[in-house]
């Protein structure tokens, strides 16, 4: 009896590991392929004879002498001057995260404690906007940023990804906070809080998961986003993700391509490193057993 | 230490009325109860006192001030949830001391004082765990050590016992007791459980659908309820109700001839009595039935009978045996009785 159980039990993990090492690769393929090529040059990464040479890498052994090269990079980063608009994106998406982070949780939790009806029409509304393509904001604003010359410049951006990004993160934040009982804030208030007090002491301390995944999918918003920094923005001020694509089309210069590759991987291993910094937080649930008992 | 004092406090949302008209003076160092069944206002009532709810009509005083427009902190209470609010982040010893934190209390005097509190609620040994890693028992404890760590003037507590298990129940209740008379500050408890209501309380105060029934010591209460719903709701089993007509100080419905009855009343009326106020005979009495059950409950055995197109209880001794079906006589001292008016419920004979 035990011993069909354990079988059983062996038999399920074998399954569930290949299942899930299969899912690995098939995912992880894509990156590991780029992260490979982002060393080679593009006569090897984007050879017409033999995928293989993106591999093995001939091209790369007669072009530079070694098996890698840093070519990519170093025209990405240093002549294309990749770094600005790296610490363009940077600026953007800090911005972008933190001010939509205290909109959010101060908004969400108003909302959440309300018991206004308006509350809800407040919540729908935000859905709504979130559900417009971002496009139709952007297409609205040009000329009158253009009359108001303030087009082009980084914290017009931010504005217009904040505009964007607000009525998600309300709605996360509030659904966050909604989870949270009001016993609690209500006891920080008769043990002495101000609303505020009980807001930045008692709730947000539960809060941190959610505030966190909320922080990181605005981050993630303002990192990926096209549609708003390409337009917005003027050839000095570009974001990473224009930048890639100023890279891609401009395929007629021998080698800017590879520029486009080494700085796709320069764009992702940051967002990596970003989830499995935060994903213990993610996942975590701090208010178990708060509550009842 | 202090009095509250409600005059006609209203709470409505819109056109729901939550409460109505609440008019109540509670003495300093008083225990008080509010009872009555779930969802007649006695939460509002008591969040309205905390500063929780705003107060639609009406004056709230807490000592000699009025606080209807004080913030919670100001009005020098503390509360106990029935959830218990804890502060999942915070250990037990951190819990404890929020209230002196937050109020700033020199730093070394909150030491004593929680270490005091923790004593008192017997908490010194889980000082360092975090609510999560407490049974419900202790966590109502600390829930209690946080709201006596800071000496206020009164204590609000909303159904505190009411996520405990049944035995846990009947000691807590005992050690609220204890705190309350060792700490004697004025306590507002609220349940929905007449037990508890009856060993704690110094009064009771009765509600239904937010108006208040009757404001009156535990035993008054039960001796002399001043209407049919407090009649129903306090005792177990409650009050036989039983619609009949009265004439002369004869009361005479199906089943039923009680005699010697106050000649005031005339008419239809409701009389009531406790199960344990009428005795079984042999021969005449005044209730003739047939048994429709027979409980043993151990110490007494409890038959009912229909009287009145009511079912009517009856205690009888604990060796009273007798099956379905059978006759059953049994009498019922006038004096014991009392009567109530049909139409609106109320009281119409005189306290026994
Ligand atoms: N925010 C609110 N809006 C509308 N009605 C409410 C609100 N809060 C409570 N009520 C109503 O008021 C009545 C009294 O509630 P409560 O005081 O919580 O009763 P309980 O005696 O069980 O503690 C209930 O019928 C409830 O539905
Ligand atoms: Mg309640």
């Amino acid at each position: 009896m035990a011993d069909a159980v354990m079988r059983r039990n062996t038999t399920q993990a074998i399954v569930a590991t290949s299942l899930l090492a299969i899912w690995l690769v098939l995912a992880a393929f894509p990156f590991f392929w780029t992260l490979w090529g982002s060393f080679k040059v593009e006569a090897d990464f984007f050879s017409r004879q033999s995928w293989w040479n993106a591999i093995s890498g001939p091209a790369t052994m007669l072009q530079t002498g070694g098996h890698f090269t840093l070519d990519g990079y170093r025209g990405a980063w240093i002549q294309r001057e990749f770094w600005r608009a790296a610490l363009n994106t940077g600026i953007v998406t800090v911005c972008v995260t933190t001010i939509s982070l205290v909109f959010g949780t101060l908004g969400g939790y108003a909302l959440s404690r309300s018991t206004r009806r308006y509350t809800f029409w407040i919540l729908i509304a935000a859905l709504v906007f979130r559900a417009m393509p971002h496009i139709t904001l952007v297409a609205g604003y040009l000329l009158p940023f253009f009359k108001l010359n303030i087009w082009g410049v980084l914290p017009t951006a931010i504005v217009v990804l904040v505009a964007i990004n607000q009525p998600f993160t309300i709605w996360m934040l509030h659904s966050f906070f909604m989870s949270i009982p009001k016993d609690l804030d209500e006891s920080a208030m008769v043990d002495g809080c101000t609303r505020f007090q009980a807001f930045r002491w008692v709730v947000i301390p539960v809060m941190w998961p959610g505030v966190i995944t909320t922080g990181l999918f605005s981050f993630l918003l303002s990192y990926n986003d096209f549609a708003v920094t390409a337009m917005l923005l003027n050839q000095d001020n570009q974001t990473m993700v224009p930048k890639i694509n100023s890279f891609l089309g401009t395929v007629q210069t021998e080698g800017t391509i590879m520029y486009a590759v080494a700085a796709v991987v320069s764009a992702t291993v940051p967002l990596f490193m970003l989830v499995m910094f935060f994903q213990r937080q993610i996942v975590s649930g701090l208010t178990a057993g708060a509550v009842k008992g | 230490m202090a009095g509250i004092q409600l005059v006609n406090v209203s709470k409505r949302w819109g056109n729901v009325t939550g409460v109505r008209n609440f008019d109540l003076t509670i003495e300093d160092r008083e225990f008080l109860v509010l009872l009555g069944p779930s969802g007649c206002g006695k939460s509002t009532t008591m969040r309205m006192i905390a500063g929780l709810e705003d107060v639609s009509e009406g004056e709230i005083r807490i000592g000699d001030r009025v606080v209807n427009k004080l913030e919670p902190k100001d009005r020098d209470i503390s509360m106990v949830f029935q959830s218990y609010g804890l502060y999942p982040n915070m250990t037990v010893y951190e819990n404890i001391r929020f209230p002196l934190k937050v109020r700033k209390v020199p730093k070394e005097e909150q030491h004593d004082r929680v270490m005091a509190a923790a004593e008192m609620v017997g908490l010194t040994d889980l000082l360092e765990r975090r609510p999560a890693a407490l049974s419900g028992g202790q966590r109502q404890r600390v829930a209690l050590g946080r709201a006596i760590v800071r000496e206020p003037t009164v204590f609000l507590m909303d159904e505190p016992l009411s996520n405990l298990d049944a035995k846990l129940r009947v000691s807590t209740r005992a050690q609220i007791k204890n705190l309350q008379y060792r700490l004697k500050t004025t306590t507002i408890y609220v349940t929905h459980d007449q037990i508890e209501a009856m060993t704690l309380a110094d009064r009771v105060v009765v509600m239904n659908r937010g108006v208040i029934q009757q404001i009156a010591t535990p035993t008054e209460i039960y001796d002399n309820p001043a209407n049919t719903f407090v009649a129903g709701f306090i005792g177990s089993p409650a009050m036989n109700l039983v619609e009949g007509d009265i004439s002369d100080g004869v009361f005479t419905t199906e089943n039923m001839r009680l005699e010697g009855l106050p000649h005031t009343a005339s008419g239809r009326v409701i009389l009531g009595f406790r199960a344990e106020d009428a005795t079984v005979t042999e021969g005449e009495g005044a209730i003739t039935g047939s048994i429709y059950a027979l409980e043993l409950l151990g110490e007494a055995s409890m038959a009912a009978v229909h009287v009145g197109g009511e079912l009517v209880n009856i205690k009888a001794g604990k060796a009273f045996r007798a099956d379905i079906g059978d006759k059953l006589t049994a009498d019922i001292r006038p004096r014991l009785c009392h009567l109530f008016d049909r139409e609106t419920g109320e009281r119409i004979s005189e306290r026994t």
